[in-house]
C-alpha cells in the first residue's frame, strides 16, 4: 500500500517527536559500578565546597556508587529541572525549594520516599523543616535547608533615634519604623524605616506571610484555599498600608544594597541574609541587630519558614542507590555528634533542620543574631508547597504590591488576592 | 491520427518527456540541497508550533509527556476571561509597550538616518548609533536602571531643576514608559542601518529638480524622502513591531517580574512565567496562540494599509 506524501510526512515527524520523547535517562551502570546524578544550586562556596567534600568522601568510601554533582544557578535550577526532565536527562537526585515541590509531584517527577526512611525523617525534623516539604501529607525527600524570618535591625540607626531595644509589638514596630525613617528635600529615601520586601522570588510576600503568622493567620488552608482574606489578614496589611502611607517603608529600596550602607533601619528577612551581611559589612557587623518578628500584642511573634529538599528522580534507574547515599549524606555523623548535612548547613549560617542537630549547634552559636532564627524553627509558619501554591503567592505579591506601591485599600487588595487564588 | 501526424507528435512528445525527467532530477536535486534547512525548520519551527498547538487545547504541568490531558478550549476561555489578568493588564501592556516602542524608534531611527545622510564620515555615525544593538539587553536594562534609580542620573538632574524625584521603575504609572524608551532607544541602530540604505537608493535627480523648482529642506523631506523611504520604512514597522511584541528580556532585567503591580508584564513573560514557573503549560500555550493571531492580524493590517498606498509588497 502506497502512503500519500502527507501521510509520510506525518508519520516521520511523529517518529521524530515520538524519539525526542522516549529518549533514556542519562544515570548509567557500567561493570556493576553505579553513577549517579546530583543537581543542585549549591554551585558558588562555601555551598559547593561543604557538598563536595562530602561526595568525594563518599565516593572513596563506595566505589561502586560514584555521584556526580551538577550544578546550576538557583534562578535556573527549576527551568533546568524541567528542560532535563522533560528531554529525559533527569538528574538522579534532585534539589528543589520546597515551594516547587506540588508542582514536582503532581507531574510524577519525584519517586515516593521509602517507609522506613520517611519514618526516620518525620521523626528527626523539626516541625517547620517537615511542612515545608510535605505536601498534602506526602514527604518529597530529606529537608536540607531551613530558613526562618526574623526582624534584621541597624543598632546604631535605633540608637540614634533613642530607641534602645527592638520593638515588640506592631505598635513600637510602627512607630521606631516612622521614627527613623529619613527623606531628603527632593523626596529620596535616606534611611527606609522598615523594609517589607526581599529582592528574590519572594518579594513581598514572605515578609506579610510572616507578619500574618505572628497575628494567628494562615496562608493557605491543606487544599490550597485563601486563608488570608480575614481580620488577621487585614490587620497585618493595613499595617503595611500605614508605613507605606507615612512614606516609612518604600518598595523601590532594595534592602540586600541598601542596609549594609545604613540606607535601612529595619527589614523582615530570612536567616541567609545573616551570612551575607557578615561578609558584606565586615566589622560594621556589630551594628546588626537580629530579633522575633514582632506580633500585634506583648509576647506574639511569628515568622514563615521555607525548606529545600533533596529526593530521588521518579524515573532514576538507580532509585535503591540514591536513596542509599541520600541516607548517608543527611545521617552520617562528624565527631561532635552532629550530622554531615547539620554542620555543612550551619557552616553556611543556615538552621540544621534536624532537631538534634540544631539544638546541639545552638547552645555552642558565637552568633547571637542566629539565636531568633533558630528560635523561629520551632513555631514558624511553614509556607504552603501543595501545586498552585506559587501562583497563589505571586498573586498575593502583586496585591500587597498595589497597597505599597499603589495606596490601594488593603480589604480591596487581599479580596483580590483570594479571587486570584485558585487551587488545583 | 495520420502517419504524418504521428511523426510530428512523437519528437514533440519526447521532448516534453524529457524536459519532464530533467526538471524532476533537477527538483530532486534542489530539494536535497534545501534538506538541510527544511529539516532545521520543521525540528526547530513546525515542530515545537505544532506541539505549542496541542498543548494550548491540553492541561499538561511539564516535566512528563505521558501525563498530557486533553482540555478543550479551557485554556483559550481563563486566558481571555476579562476577570483575569492576561487581557487587561497583560495583553494592553504588551500592545502600549509595541505601539509606544516603534513609534520612538521609527522617528527617532528616520531623523537620525536623515542627519546621518547628510554628514561626513557616514560610517562612523551608523556604527555609533548601531552599538545598542550589539551590546547585550542585560548591560542596557542594567545601565538605565540604575540611571532610572531615585539616586541616579535622570532624577539627579530632575533635582538640579527642582523636580523632586519619580520612581521611574517603582511607580506603576511611570514603569511601561520608562522601559518602553529604553527598548525603543535599543531598537534604533538596526532601524537607522535599513533606513541609510533605503536613503542611498533615492536618485539624487529627485532632489535637484526639487531645488531647481525652489523646495525648501522641509518640503523635500515630506514630498521626496518619506515618500520615496516607504518600502524601508514598512520593512522596520513590520520587524520592529513583531520584535516589540515578543520582547520581554529588557523587562526580566529592569523590574525583575514585570512590575510593579504587573505594570510592565508583557505576554511573553507571562508565557515564561506561566510555563517554566507555575508548569501551567497549556496556559503559556494558549497566551502564545493568542499572541500569534494578534501578530498575524496587525501584520496583516500593516501590509494591507501599505499595498492601499501602492507599495510593493510581495
Amino acid at each position: 500500500m502506497r502512503l500519500s506524501k502527507g501521510v509520510r510526512l506525518a508519520v516521520a515527524l511523529g517518529l521524530l517527536t515520538t524519539g525526542v520523547a522516549c529518549s533514556g535517562g542519562e544515570s548509567s551502570g557500567g561493570g556493576g559500578k553505579v553513577q549517579l546524578t546530583l543537581l543542585s544550586h549549591y554551585g558558588s562556596d562555601p555551598a559547593k565546597g561543604g557538598l563536595d567534600k562530602m561526595l568525594e568522601q563518599w565516593n572513596k568510601e563506595n566505589p561502586d556508587i560514584q555521584v556526580k554533582s551538577e550544578v546550576v544557578k538557583f534562578d535556573d535550577l527549576l527551568t533546568t529541572l524541567t528542560v532535563r526532565q522533560t528531554g529525559g536527562r533527569g538528574a538522579d537526585i534532585v534539589s528543589a525549594y520546597g515551594l516547587w515541590g506540588g508542582q514536582l509531584q503532581k507531574a510524577n517527577v519525584l519517586a515516593s520516599v521509602p517507609d522506613d526512611v520517611a519514618k526516620g525523617i518525620n521523626s528527626s525534623y523539626s516541625p517547620a523543616a517537615l511542612g515545608a516539604v510535605t505536601t498534602g501529607g506526602k514527604l518529597l525527600g530529606y529537608p536540607t535547608e531551613l530558613n526562618t524570618y526574623a526582624l534584621f535591625y541597624n543598632k546604631k540607626i535605633l540608637a540614634a533615634a533613642g530607641i534602645t531595644k527592638p520593638p515588640a509589638t506592631w505598635a513600637e514596630l510602627a512607630d521606631t519604623a516612622k521614627k527613623v525613617a529619613k527623606r531628603d528635600a527632593k523626596g529620596n529615601v535616606q534611611v527606609e524605616g522598615l523594609s517589607l520586601i526581599q529582592d528574590g522570588d519572594n518579594k513581598s510576600a514572605h515578609p506579610f506571610e510572616s507578619l500574618l503568622d505572628a497575628a494567628g493567620g494562615k496562608f493557605l488552608g491543606p487544599d490550597g484555599t485563601a486563608q488570608f482574606d480575614n481580620e488577621q489578614g487585614k490587620a497585618a496589611l493595613k499595617l503595611e498600608a500605614d508605613l507605606a502611607a507615612a512614606k516609612a517603608t518604600d518598595p523601590s529600596i532594595s534592602p540586600t544594597k541598601q542596609f549594609r550602607s545604613g540606607g535601612v533601619a529595619m527589614a523582615i528577612q530570612a536567616g541567609w541574609w545573616v551570612g551575607s551581611l557578615k561578609t558584606q559589612m565586615g566589622d560594621k557587623y556589630s551594628d546588626v541587630g537580629v530579633a522575633p518578628i514582632p506580633g500585634p500584642t506583648v509576647g506574639s511573634k511569628g515568622s514563615l519558614a521555607y525548606g529545600f529538599f533533596m529526593g530521588v528522580n521518579q524515573r532514576s534507574k538507580h532509585a535503591v542507590e540514591a536513596w542509599k547515599f541520600l541516607a548517608w549524606l543527611n545521617d552520617h555523623k562528624d565527631d561532635s555528634g552532629v550530622t554531615g548535612m547539620g554542620q555543612y548547613l550551619a557552616d553556611m549560617g543556615l538552621i540544621p533542620p534536624r532537631t538534634a542537630d540544631a539544638a546541639t549547634l545552638r547552645k555552642s552559636l558565637t552568633d547571637p543574631n542566629l539565636v531568633p532564627i533558630y528560635d523561629a524553627a520551632t513555631y514558624a509558619m511553614p509556607e504552603p508547597n501543595m501545586p498552585g501554591a506559587y501562583e497563589a503567592k505571586t498573586a498575593l505579591h502583586n496585591s500587597i504590591m498595589t497597597v505599597l506601591a499603589d495606596g490601594k485599600s488593603p480589604d480591596e487588595a487581599l479580596a483580590q488576592a483570594a479571587k486570584a487564588v485558585k487551587p488545583q | 491520427m495520420t502517419t504524418a501526424e504521428s511523426s510530428i507528435a512523437t519528437p514533440t512528445l519526447r521532448a516534453a518527456t524529457a524536459r519532464r525527467r530533467g526538471f524532476h532530477r533537477e527538483g530532486r536535486a534542489a530539494y536535497l540541497f534545501l534538506a538541510p534547512a527544511l529539516l532545521f525548520f520543521c525540528v526547530f519551527l513546525v515542530l515545537p508550533f505544532l506541539f505549542a498547538v496541542v498543548l494550548a487545547f491540553s492541561s499538561w504541568s511539564g516535566f512528563d509527556l505521558s501525563t498530557i490531558q486533553w482540555a478543550g478550549v479551557k485554556n483559550f476561555t481563563d486566558v481571555l476571561s476579562f476577570d483575569g489578568t492576561f487581557v487587561r493588564p497583560i495583553l494592553v501592556n504588551t500592545l502600549l509597550f509595541a505601539f509606544g516602542s516603534v513609534a520612538l524608534a521609527t522617528v527617532g531611527s528616520v531623523l537620525v538616518a536623515y542627519c546621518i545622510d547628510r554628514l561626513s564620515f557616514q560610517g562612523f555615525w551608523r556604527v555609533l548609533y548601531f552599538l545598542p544593538v550589539v551590546a547585550t539587553v542585560v548591560a542596557i536594562g542594567n545601565v538605565w536602571k540604575m540611571m532610572y534609580q531615585p539616586a541616579g542620573l535622570i532624577n539627579g538632574i530632575l533635582n538640579k531643576l527642582g523636580v523632586n524625584s519619580i520612581g521611574f521603575l517603582s511607580d506603576a504609572t511611570y514603569a511601561l514608559p520608562a522601559v518602553t524608551v529604553v527598548h525603543a532607544w535599543a531598537s534604533i541602530g538596526g532601524a537607522v542601518l535599513i533606513l541609510t540604505a533605503g536613503l542611498k537608493a533615492i536618485p539624487d535627480m529627485y532632489y535637484e529638480a526639487a531645488e531647481v523648482d525652489g523646495a525648501n529642506t522641509w518640503r523635500m523631506f515630506w514630498q521626496i524622502t518619506l515618500p520615496l523611504l516607504r518600502p524601508s520604512l514598512l520593512f522596520v514597522l513590520i520587524t520592529q513591531f513583531i520584535g516589540g511584541l515578543q520582547s520581554f528580556a529588557l523587562i526580566i532585567v529592569m523590574t525583575t517580574d514585570g512590575g510593579p503591580v504587573n505594570a510592565t508584564n508583557v505576554a511573553a513573560f507571562e508565557m515564561y512565567q506561566q510555563a517554566f514557573k507555575f508548569g501551567a503549560w497549556g496556559t503559556a500555550s494558549a497566551m502564545a496562540m493568542v499572541l500569534f493571531v494578534v501578530i498575524f492580524v496587525i501584520t496583516l493590517l500593516q501590509l494591507w494599509i501599505a499595498r492601499r498606498r501602492g507599495e510593493e509588497t510581495s
